[in-house]
């Protein structure tokens, strides 16, 4: 009986979490890489290797809950239609909290550009500063975001009509193309003129671009496991829960990109 | 004994707020952007430092004037785009 027939026959179709550590391990590992990565910014550690090690609890903590998630999902066969609906709008409000921290940043920056003070002598971007030309690199990373949108899109269709080899193809070209623009920004923040203590243009780029940079990591990641569970046959045309949030996950950094690409680099510069 | 006359700039329509920061920012570039361009003999010039004088508190002038002696101010003094079209004038 599968997973979808049986949860017709359930009387109260939400699962039964099993008391979990993670939540408070993640909450704690997190509080932990935030101190250090603070600490350690300012001259109070010396070691990188707290950070190393914090970074270490963090990534084990996600390995370790994610399992969890695939057992009682995949393997135990607790995701029910109501609880996928829980998910689901789970991952919705956090998407809700990544837009406001991104409308956040773009509020600094318009705020700073659109009358800049006298501190940076009323000009934006202020004198010393060479900014990025929005037709080289940013450009490339544009067209790459797009067809990664593309990509994923082919991989959902496929996985929706049971297409196995194009689903794992897509979906590896969608993960290459997220990774090949994380290299892009590694080139371009490598190649800037400025870096993120030059003057509020360089704060607020290298916060916005830099967050936007690290949630594209973390995508690759989603997507890598994304191709792996679809590899070793954990998704059905029907119940693909990961699968679905990471694509949403997706879509919205790309129409960040594109916001940041408008602003930051082309209306910006 | 001549008597004193106050004098204070008046409102600019470029500067409509109650906060003179920018009007006084404004003046200060104007004014070492003229002088540079029509030394500092140049009757219209004295507008503008009758402006910054005026509005800008003391210690902010004293601070723009060093970074000036330094080359670190960050303001815009540039005058090459002013200077093509005076002599276009004198052509």
């Amino acid at each position: 009986m599968s997973i979808e027939t049986r949860s017709k026959f359930q009387l109260f179709p939400s699962h039964e979490v099993n008391p979990s550590p993670w939540p408070i391990y993640m909450s704690f590992s997190l509080l932990s890489l935030g101190l250090t990565l603070g600490l350690l910014m300012h001259g109070y550690i010396l070691s990188t290797w707290w950070l190393i090690l914090a970074i270490s609890v963090v990534i084990s903590t996600i390995f370790l809950w994610t399992r969890d998630i695939i057992i009682e999902g995949t393997y135990l066969g607790g995701h029910t239609i109501a609880v996928k609906r829980g998910l689901n709008i789970g991952f919705l409000i956090f998407v809700g909290t990544e837009i406001m921290i991104f409308i956040a940043l773009f509020w600094g920056y318009f705020h700073s550009a659109m009358n800049p003070s006298i501190e940076i002598g009323c000009q934006w971007p202020p004198v010393g500063i060479t900014s990025i030309k929005p037709t080289e690199l940013p450009l490339l990373n544009t067209i790459i975001l797009l067809s990664s949108g593309a990509t994923v899109t082919w991989a959902h269709e496929s996985v929706l009509s049971r297409n196995r080899h194009n689903a794992l193809l897509g979906l590896f070209i969608t993960t290459l193309l997220i990774v090949i623009f994380v290299l892009c920004q590694i080139c371009e923040f490598n190649s800037a003129t400025f870096n993120i203590t030059d003057s509020v243009y360089g704060s607020i780029f290298y916060a916005t671009t830099g967050l936007h940079f690290i949630h594209m990591i973390m995508l690759s990641l989603m997507l890598a496991i994304c191709t792996a569970r679809m590899y070793v046959y954990h998704f059905t045309a029907t119940h693909h829960v990961n699968l679905e949030t990471t694509i949403l996950y997706l879509h919205i950094l790309d129409i960040i990109w594109l916001f940041i690409y408008i602003v930051f680099y082309w209306w910006g510069c | 004994m001549t008597e004193y006359k106050l004098q204070t700039p008046g409102f600019d329509a470029r500067f409509p707020q109650q906060n003179q920061t920018k009007h006084c920012y404004q003046s200060y570039l104007d004014y070492h952007k003229c002088v540079a361009l029509k030394g500092s003999d140049f009757e219209p010039c004295k507008v503008f430092w009758h402006t910054f004088q005026s509005l800008c508190p003391h210690d902010w002038v004293e601070n723009w004037d060093d970074e000036r002696e330094k080359g670190i101010f960050p303001g815009d003094l540039s005058i090459d785009q002013f200077k093509d079209k005076t002599e276009e004038k004198k052509e």
